[in-house]
C-alpha cells in the first residue's frame, strides 16, 4: 500500500512537472503571481534618467512577482570581471554596451537559453548568443543649421570632408571606438567596410585624425549636449537621446539621418548569478510590450518590442528610430569584424584619444 | 655625537610605545586601504596574463605611453609652479591682515573645497570655451578670441584652481610662524625690503613651499576629470590611459604596470629633489 502510494506520488509529481513545463513557455512581459517572493535581484545599468526609466518599466514585474529589486551602477565590465573571478556575483541582470556581451560571451555572460525568454517581438537580428537588446537608439550626425544654411551636410562623407564643410567636429571620445563610425571613415578612405581587415583600422582612424587638432572628443553625453547648446561645435556625432534634448533646449541643430549608426544597449545575465531563473524572469518581463512602452515614454529611447506603441510627444517621436523610414536609413556595424578585433581597435582608438 | 645626546629616563622609556599605539588606527587603515591594494597592483602587473615583465615591456615599447607619461609630469610641474606663484602672495596676505579679513580669505580658500571637483571643472568649461565668457568679453573688446579650452593652458588653469588650497594652507601655516620682527631688524640694519625678503623671509617660508609643492605635484599626477573635460587629446594624462586599459580592455596587468611606473618615477624625482630641499631647510634653520 505504501509502495503504491509512493508510485502515485511519483506520477503526480511527474504530471505536475509536465504541466508546469507546458505552462512555462514564456510570454514577454508576463511573470507568475508571487513567483519570486522573498527573492532579491540586483539590476545594473547606467543610472540617470535611463535607469529610472528601466526601473519604471519593471514596476509591474516587481509588483506581481513579489521580488525585491535593487539597483546598482554604473555598469563596468572590470567590476563584473572581479565579481566573476572571485566567485561572488552580486549583479543579477546587467545592461551593457553593444560589444561586451559578444566579446565576453560565455566568459562573463551566460549563453542565453531562449526557451526561457520570449524573443518573438524583438526587432530582427538583435538577439545575441549572450544578450537581448535593452533598447534601440542611434548615433546621428547633427549639424549647426545656421552655419551650413542651404547647403547642409548629408552624410558621414560630408562629416569627414573639412574642405567642403569647414568647421569644428565633435566626436564620441567617451572611451570605446564606435565601429560604425570607423566603417564610415574607412568608406571615405575608399575602402569597403564589409571587407575590412585589421590593417584597415589604421586607415579608418587616419581619416578621423585628419579632421585636425580642432576636433573635440567629448567625454560624456552631457558634454555633447553642451557642445550643441553652446554652439561650440559645428558638426557633432551624437546619441539620439542627447540630440533630442539639445534641440528641445534650443540648440539650432538638425540631424542628417542618412546612415545613422544603429546602436543598442544589451541586457545580460552574468556567469555565476545565484538564481539564474529569477534573472531570466526579469529579462522576460523587461521585453514585454507595456514595459517597453513605459521605457520609451520615460527615456525617449526606442522600444525593442515591435508591438510597443509609446505615447510620446512630437519632439521625442522625431528621434525614435523604429519607423520604417529610419530603419531603411540606419547603418549596422559589422559585428563579426569588431568582436574579435575589439582590443586592437580600442588600443588604436585610445592612442588617437591620447593625442597620437 | 651620541655621547652628547641626553639620556632618556627609564620611566619615559617605558612609555615610549605610546605614540605608536595612538597611531595604530591610522597605521592599520593605511595598510588596509593603501598598502594591500598597492601590493595587489604590483602583483597583478607582474602576473597577468602570466608571470613576467611583459606589461612593463609593453609599456615602454608603445611610444604613446611614454609621450603621455612625460606629458603628465610636464603638466603637473606647470600646475605646481602656477600654484606656488599665485598662492605665495595670498598666504602672505593672510598673515598680514586682521583676524576678520583673514577669516574671509580663509573661507575663499575653503569654499571651493566643499564644491565637487566635477562642478568646478564644468564651470571652467563655461568660462574657457570658444563661445564662453572669457572669449565673449575679449571679442566684445575687439581683442579677438584666445584658444583656451582643449589646450594644455586650459588644463593647467583648471587644475591649478582645484589644487590651490593644498598650496595655500601649508604655506600659511609656515608663514604665520615667521617672526616679522626679523624683517624689521634686517631693514633697520640697512637691508632694502627686497633684500630682506630674499635673505630672510623667503628662506624661512621655504618649508611651506616645499610641503605645498609636493602635495600639489603628487595630486596633480593622478588627475583625471579635469584634463578629460578641459583638455583635448594632446593633454590626456596617464590616468586616462590606465582607465582605458582596466575598464575597457580588462587589462589589469597593464593598468597596474602603468600605475607602478608612475609611482616609481615620482619617487625617483622626489629623491632627486630631496637633497636640494634638505640643504635649503638647513639654510633656513641657520638664519
Amino acid at each position: 500500500m505504501r509502495l503504491k502510494l509512493g508510485h502515485a506520488a511519483c506520477v503526480a509529481v511527474l504530471l505536475a512537472a509536465t504541466a508546469a513545463l507546458a505552462q512555462s513557455k514564456p510570454v514577454a512581459g508576463e511573470v507568475a503571481e508571487g513567483s519570486l517572493k522573498g527573492k532579491t535581484l540586483t539590476f545594473v545599468s547606467y543610472g540617470g534618467i535611463y535607469q529610472d526609466g528601466q526601473v519604471a518599466a519593471l514596476k509591474d514585474f516587481v509588483d506581481k512577482s513579489g521580488v525585491k529589486l535593487l539597483n546598482d551602477g554604473p555598469t563596468e565590465i572590470a567590476k563584473l570581471q572581479a565579481q566573476v573571478e572571485s566567485g561572488n556575483v552580486t549583479w543579477d541582470v546587467v545592461d551593457t554596451d553593444d560589444l561586451p556581451p559578444y566579446v565576453y560571451c560565455g566568459k562573463l555572460f551566460q549563453k542565453l537559453d531562449l526557451t526561457k525568454l520570449d524573443v518573438s517581438k524583438i526587432p530582427e537580428g538583435q538577439v545575441g548568443e549572450c544578450s537581448v537588446p535593452a533598447m534601440n537608439y542611434g548615433v546621428v550626425l547633427m549639424y549647426n543649421k545656421e552655419k551650413y544654411g542651404d547647403n547642409p551636410p548629408k552624410s558621414w562623407a560630408d562629416f569627414f570632408d573639412t574642405k567642403k564643410f569647414p568647421g569644428v567636429r565633435g566626436i564620441d571620445g567617451s572611451g570605446s571606438p564606435t565601429g560604425g563610425l570607423l566603417e564610415q571613415a574607412f568608406k571615405v578612405a575608399g575602402g569597403d567596410p564589409k571587407a575590412m581587415t585589421v590593417a584597415d583600422i589604421d586607415k579608418a582612424i587616419d581619416v578621423v585624425r585628419k579632421l585636425g587638432p580642432d576636433t573635440i572628443f567629448w567625454k560624456t553625453g552631457a558634454e555633447s549636449q553642451q557642445l550643441a547648446e553652446s554652439g561650440e561645435a559645428d558638426m557633432l556625432m551624437m546619441w539620439t537621446g542627447r540630440a533630442m534634448t539639445a534641440v528641445k533646449n534650443g540648440a539650432k541643430y538638425a540631424p542628417a539621418w542618412q546612415d545613422w549608426l544603429v546602436v543598442m544597449d544589451q541586457m545580460t545575465i552574468p556567469v555565476g548569478v545565484k538564481d539564474t531563473d529569477a534573472s531570466y524572469a526579469l529579462l522576460n518581463a523587461y521585453l514585454g510590450k507595456h514595459a517597453q512602452e513605459t521605457l520609451a515614454e520615460k527615456t525617449s529611447y526606442t522600444p525593442i518590442n515591435n508591438d510597443a506603441q509609446p505615447k510620446v510627444d512630437a519632439s521625442v517621436a522625431a528621434y525614435l528610430t523604429n519607423t520604417p523610414e529610419r530603419q531603411k536609413q540606419g547603418y549596422k556595424q559589422n559585428f563579426k569584424f569588431w568582436v574579435p578585433n575589439f582590443a586592437v581597435a580600442q588600443e588604436k582608438w585610445s592612442a588617437l584619444m591620447a593625442g597620437n | 655625537m651620541s655621547a652628547s645626546e641626553p639620556t632618556i629616563p627609564a620611566a619615559e622609556r617605558r612609555w615610549a610605545w605610546r605614540p605608536y599605539a595612538l597611531a595604530l588606527p591610522a597605521l592599520v587603515l593605511l595598510l588596509a586601504v593603501i598598502g594591500y591594494p598597492l601590493l595587489t597592483i604590483v602583483a597583478r602587473s607582474l602576473s597577468e596574463p602570466e608571470w613576467g615583465l611583459q606589461n612593463y615591456i609593453w609599456f615602454f615599447s608603445v611610444p604613446i605611453n611614454l609621450t603621455v607619461l612625460q606629458r603628465t609630469f610636464v603638466i603637473s610641474t606647470w600646475v605646481t609652479l602656477v600654484c606656488v606663484v599665485s598662492a605665495y602672495p595670498y598666504a602672505y596676505l593672510m598673515t598680514a591682515v586682521g583676524p576678520r579679513v583673514r577669516l574671509v580669505l580663509l573661507l575663499c580658500v575653503l569654499i571651493p573645497f566643499w564644491v565637487s571637483g566635477v562642478v568646478r571643472t564644468l564651470s571652467w568649461v563655461i568660462l574657457l570655451q570658444d563661445s564662453g565668457v572669457i572669449n565673449s568679453v575679449l571679442r566684445s573688446l575687439g581683442l579677438g578670441g584666445v584658444r583656451l579650452i582643449r589646450t594644455q593652458t586650459g588644463v593647467v588653469i583648471g587644475m591649478a584652481q582645484v589644487l590651490l588650497p593644498f598650496m595655500i594652507l601649508p604655506l600659511y601655516s609656515v608663514m604665520k610662524g615667521i617672526d616679522l620682527r626679523l624683517m624689521r631688524a634686517a631693514q633697520s640694519l640697512g637691508a632694502r625690503p627686497f633684500r630682506a625678503f630674499f635673505t630672510i623671509y623667503l628662506p624661512l617660508s621655504l618649508p611651506g613651499v616645499y610641503a605645498g609643492a609636493i602635495i600639489v605635484f603628487i595630486l596633480a599626477l593622478g588627475f583625471y576629470i579635469t584634463p578629460a573635460l578641459l583638455g583635448g587629446p594632446r593633454s590626456t594624462m596617464l590616468s586616462t590611459l590606465v582607465q582605458t586599459q582596466v575598464l575597457s580592455l580588462l587589462q589589469w596587468g597593464r593598468g597596474g604596470a602603468m600605475g607602478v611606473v608612475l609611482l616609481v618615477t615620482t619617487f625617483v624625482l622626489l629623491a632627486l629633489a630631496a637633497p636640494v630641499m634638505r640643504s635649503k631647510y638647513r639654510e633656513a634653520g641657520r638664519h
